[in-house]
Parts: structure tokens; sequence; C-alpha cells
């Protein structure tokens, strides 16, 4: 009977978590909406609909709170037991690093490492392979785009590609 | 006599040689992604949006059409010869599907899959010749009421059927206009939610969301698990099915057309509900139910007819009325705008050869696609081996240009990435993306009408109810909503529940 991935009033209980943020959210549109002005029911302002969906957002977001709390909801850890999530937190990590780093180096310089990342990373293809892949592609697409299509991708401080 | 002059006219539009291959790499790349596993039409649509800048309105749509329809072929190869459903439509073609193919009848049912398909796919294109320009003329009376009430109607419906819980969905759809409405407010020109950022103004891109809760998020779920395939390797011999065979499919088939073209037709309905509800039927009629589920023609032929009629169904409203009825259709929806379109009652009339064309060229992509997925099935049986460990950092890499070449703009990769994350999240605690994306394409019409239909009736909100058409809709609304709280009723949803994003 005592699942232990399956948890009411607890702070691992992910379902709690997930209308928390959806009240929150629910919350933040409401105020958005009165800032904006509600104008009147015969001439609604700009804040009319986001005043109204804020509230039809807290109402589900207090539905899956009380149902999360009433009938349980599985751990945060149970979401994610029996799968391989260090991979897409890598990929995720990869992802970010390489918005930081689109604009500075340019496509690609922060792309080739990015696909040789991504290719070693998630189930790792051999290096013979994976650099003139992560190599070649990028290299093509940007010629593709750039000298046929003639598309500017960013180009980044040192001016490459 | 009307109809066939405009059929011949969209033939002249869909015959020229650029459409022709626009129409090609649709279906081709339907068939590809129906067939390979893990990326479903709507990955697929989001990824080529960007392309169709490139061309006329007619080549764009025409491809992403294609990219539909094709999919549906595609689908039920691996379904039948790997039980691994290529896209979610095809789940139900797993059950009976790819039991024949064990049993050495994997020539049969693809061949059934591939001509059950033809049939409902010319059906559908021939219902909506017909119902369309109709449904249009009706349409052109219609108010802002009825607008907002319809597509309350097609979220309402949408939620309902996605799987989960509904408060989930109804938040997630709420979410959705809310970042609809992000940007300068079309009526009054205020800047709402754009946090001081000038990228914010047009609003949120249509594109980088979608590639990111459907593109980046589906590869960072597939990373979480090694995808294993279980291919049967017997040679494919003989594709088309004995007289029994078209014997006991003959019935499934029709009745798999015309179920799935009106269950297409339906807002929030679509290409999955109508593959389910086929089989249902099939198994309900059977004189011999014990056989479904055990390698019956019947569960292949029924369910392949009903997603094929509905995606042709699926125009109809977006045709007619602009009004998506489902996520596959508000990308299309996204394609029209991005060439300056409003579908809708006038396009038929002030674009003919546009939607003529896009039917005509459907004919022929049908036909393609027959010649793709029967002769050539053995090099998408090919493709099922192609290792994931490649083809997933060449979508990423895919996404990310696609979206920068959309708009040239770095912000947009930053957006897609942000809603690659916050979409693998979700998915992962139980929220579907679809009403979101649904609801963010619709999000700016319905503020729009309500606000309209508001401002004309003087704040009356009866007004909403005392038109007929509005009344209905949203009494079907309300029914729908409460529809979960009973427990038979539930039962029900839980079975019909789709999953979009496969």
């Amino acid at each position: 009977m005592n699942d232990p991935t399956n948890v009411k009033l607890r702070l691992s209980n992910s379902e709690l978590w997930g209308g928390l943020i959806g009240l929150a959210l629910g919350g933040f549109v409401i105020w958005s909406g009165l800032r904006l002005k509600l104008g009147t029911i015969n001439d609604p302002g700009s804040g009319y609909v986001l005043f109204y969906t804020g509230i039809l957002m807290c109402v589900f977001a207090a539905a899956i709170v009380v149902s999360a709390i009433t009938e349980g909801g599985p751990t945060l850890a149970a979401r994610w037991e029996n799968v391989r999530w260090s991979k897409p937190l890598l990929l995720i990590a990869c992802l970010t690093a390489f918005s930081f780093a689109l604009e500075p180096l340019g496509f690609l310089l922060s792309s080739i490492p990015v696909m040789l990342l991504l290719l070693r990373l998630i189930d790792p293809v051999r290096w013979a392979l994976a650099i003139p892949i992560a190599v070649l592609v990028p290299s093509g697409m940007w010629w593709v785009l750039k000298r046929l299509l003639l598309i500017q991708l960013p180009s980044g401080l040192f001016g490459i590609g | 006599m009307d109809t066939l002059v405009n059929v011949a006219h969209g033939f002249g539009v869909a015959l020229l040689p650029v459409n022709l291959l626009y129409c090609f790499i649709g279906v081709f790349i339907g068939t590809l992604v129906g067939v390979l596993p893990g990326i479903g039409p709507i990955s697929a649509m989001s990824l080529l949006l960007p392309v169709t800048l490139s061309g006329t309105p007619e080549s764009g749509i025409i491809m992403m059409a294609g990219i539909y329809y094709g999919s549906m072929y595609g689908g039920s190869t691996t379904s039948i010869l790997v039980n691994i459903p290529g896209e979610a439509a095809s789940v139900v073609t797993c059950i009976d599907g790819h039991q024949m193919a064990k049993q050495g009848r994997a020539g049969p049912a693809l061949g059934i899959s591939a001509f059950g398909s033809f049939v409902a796919g010319t059906f559908a294109l021939v219902a909506l010749m017909l119902v369309a320009p109709k449904l249009a003329s009706i349409a052109i009376a219609f108010g802002p009421a009825e607008y907002f009430s319809l597509m309350v109607l097609g979220l309402v419906v949408l939620t309902f059927l996605t799987q989960g819980s509904m408060p989930k969905a109804l938040l997630m759809a709420c979410i959705g206009v809310v970042l609809g409405l992000i940007g300068l407010d079309s009526i009054t020109a205020q800047p709402r939610l754009t946090f001081g950022r000038m990228e914010l103004i047009d609003g949120v891109g249509l594109v980088p969301v979608v590639m990111g809760l459907f593109g980046i998020a589906e590869v960072l779920l597939n990373t979480e698990q090694a995808i294993k395939r279980d291919i049967i390797n017997t040679k494919i011999t003989r594709l088309l099915p004995n007289k029994e065979d078209w014997k006991v499919s003959a019935g499934p088939v029709g009745r798999g057309t015309i179920l799935g073209f009106f269950l297409g037709i339906l807002p929030g309905g679509g290409a999955v509900v109508a593959s389910f509800a086929s089989y249902a039927l099939e198994k309900r009629l059977s004189k011999t139910p014990e056989r479904f589920g055990h390698g019956a023609i019947e569960g292949v032929a029924g369910p392949e007819s009903a997603n094929n009629a509905a995606a042709g169904g699926a125009f109809i409203p977006l045709m007619t009325l602009g009004i998506p009825p489902n996520v596959v259709m508000a990308l299309l929806l996204g394609a029209f705008v991005i060439h300056g379109l409003q579908p809708g009652p006038l396009l038929i009339t002030q674009n003919p050869g546009l939607f003529w064309g896009i039917v005509a060229s459907m004919y022929i992509g049908n036909v393609m696609l027959l010649i793709l997925n029967l002769p050539m099935i053995g090099m998408w049986v090919q493709l099922l081996k192609l290792p994931y460990n490649i083809l997933f950092p060449l979508i990423i890499l895919f996404t990310i240009l696609g979206v920068y070449c959309s708009s040239n703009n770095v912000f947009d990769v930053y957006v897609m990435i942000a809603f690659g994350i916050i979409g693998y999240f979700m998915r992962k605690l139980g929220y579907e993306p679809a009403p979101l994306v649904l609801a963010f394409v619709l999000g700016p019409m319905m503020e729009n009408n309500l606000r309209k239909s508001l401002i004309l009736s003087q704040g009356d909100l009866w007004t909403f109810v005392q038109r007929p058409i509005s009344g209905a809709c949203l009494v079907l609304a309300l029914v729908l909503l409460i529809a979960p709280l009973l427990p038979s009723l539930r039962k029900k949803r839980e079975l019909v529940a789709l999953d979009e994003g496969a």
C-alpha cells in the first residue's frame, strides 16, 4: 500500500511543484493584466484577456495542487527513475553553453565543438566518424546558407563564418 | 461544373514543375518522419516551417501538407515491421500489423495499409472539394462571437483528448494564450509582457516555440533511453493482399474512411482519434473479435484508412473558417500567415489558385505516396537501421539553423533552446505541449474576436449564448469540461486520450 514513489503532502511531490509553479505563473499574469489596465466590458483594455486568463490559470493550478495533496503524486526522483537522466542533462548543458557561445564565437566556432560533444555524449560515436561529421556537417550547412542562399550566420568576435 | 473547372485550374497550379518538386519533397519527408520513430509530423513541419519562406505560398503549403499526409502513410511501416509507431496515429496499427509481420504476412499488411490510405486520402480530397466551398459560403455570415466560441470549443476538445489530467491540459492552454498575447496589443498598440526587450515587441515566434517544444524536447526525451528495435528481418516479397484479404478489408476501409473524415473535421480531433475509433468500431462489428490483436488484417485496414481520411478532413476547418482543428493545422496556419495569407471563408474566392492548387497537389501526392510506399518499401526498411546517436545531433543542428534562418535573429535560437528545456520538463511532469501550441496560435485571434464581440454587443455577454452556432459550441465545450468529473466518461476519455507529440 505504501508506495514510496507516490507521496502526498511532501516537498518531493512533483505534482505539487507543477501546481505551485502554475499558481505563481497565474498570479504573475493577473498582476500583469491589472498593470496593463482592464478597461470596461464595453471596451476591454489591453490587460482584460490576460487578467481573466490569469484567473483561469490559478483555478486550474489550484485544482492540480488539491489533487496532488489529496490523491498524492509521483516524487521528483520517480520521474527520472530507470532512465539515463544524465544524457538529457548533458544535452541541456551543451545547448546552454552553445547559446552563450553563439554570438561571441560565431556559428562555426560554436557549432563544431557542440556537434562533437553531442556525437560523443548521447551514445558515443567513434572518434573516426564523430570528428568528420562534426566538422563537415556544420561547415557544409554554413557553406550552403552563406554562399548559396546568402543567409548571414553569426560570425562572432573573430569574424569566422 | 464549377468544381470541375476549379479542379482543372488547381491541377494547372499543382503540375507546375516547382510545385511538383515541393510536393515530392513534402511527401518524401513525410514518409521519412513517419518511418523514423521519435520524430513526428509536428516536429518535421516545425523544422521545415522556415523553408516555406523561400518559395511561393503555394509551394510552401503544398510541401507542408505533403509532410502531414505523407507521415500518415510512413507511420504504418515502423508499426508493422518494428512494432514502434512512427507517429501517434499509427499506434493502433502496431497491434495487428506487427502480428501479421511475425506470421510472415508483412507484405499484405503494408500493402493493405498503403491501398487503404490511398482510398481514404482520395475520398477525403473529393469530400474536401465538395464540402469546403459550401462551408466557406456559410462561414461568411459568422461573426466574432461565433469565431470566438468555435476556437474555445477547439481548445476544449483538444484538452479533453490530451493524455493525462484535464486541469494540466487546460493550464497548458492558458499558458499558450498568454504566450500568444506577448507583444504589441493589436488594438491599443500597448506592449504586453515584453520586459523591455525589443525582440518581443512582435511577439514570440511560432517557429522557435514549436521547434523547442517538439524538436529539442523530443530529442532530450529520446536520449533518456537507448532505442531498441526489433526489425522483422525476413524479405518482404508479396505486397499485394490476396482475394480473401481484399474481401475482409473492403468494409473496414470504407467505414474507416467515412469515420476518419468526419472525426478529422471536428476541432481538436484528428488522425489519432480517428485511428483508435476505427479500430474499436471494427472490433465491435467483427464476428470474430478474438482475432484482433493476433494479426487481423481489418485491424490494419480500418485505422490506416481512418487516419488518412482524418488528415484530409482536418483541412476543412482551416481552409473554410481559418481555425486550425489541431496542432498540425496550427503549423499550417503559421505557414499561411508567414506568407501574409489568412485562411478563412474568403480564401477560396480570393485565392482560388492557392486553394485548388493545394487540393490538386494532394491527389498527386497520394499517387506519389503509393509509389514511395510500395515498390520502394525496401529503402524505408533500410532507413530504420539509421543510428540515432548520429541522427539526434543532426536534428539539433538543423533546428538551430532552421530557427535562425526563419528570422535572422539569435534571440529566436535562445527562445527555442529555452522552450526545448521547458518542454522536456513539462513532458516529464505530465504536461502535454499540444494544447499550449494550439492556444498560442489561437490566443491572439480569440482575444481579438472576444473584444470585437464585446464592443459590438456593448458588453452584453449573452451575445455568445443567444447566437445559435456560438451557443451550441459553448454548450458542447461546457459538457466536455464537466465530462471528466463523471467516472464513466473519465474512463472513456482515458481510452481515447492521445499523445500529439509522438
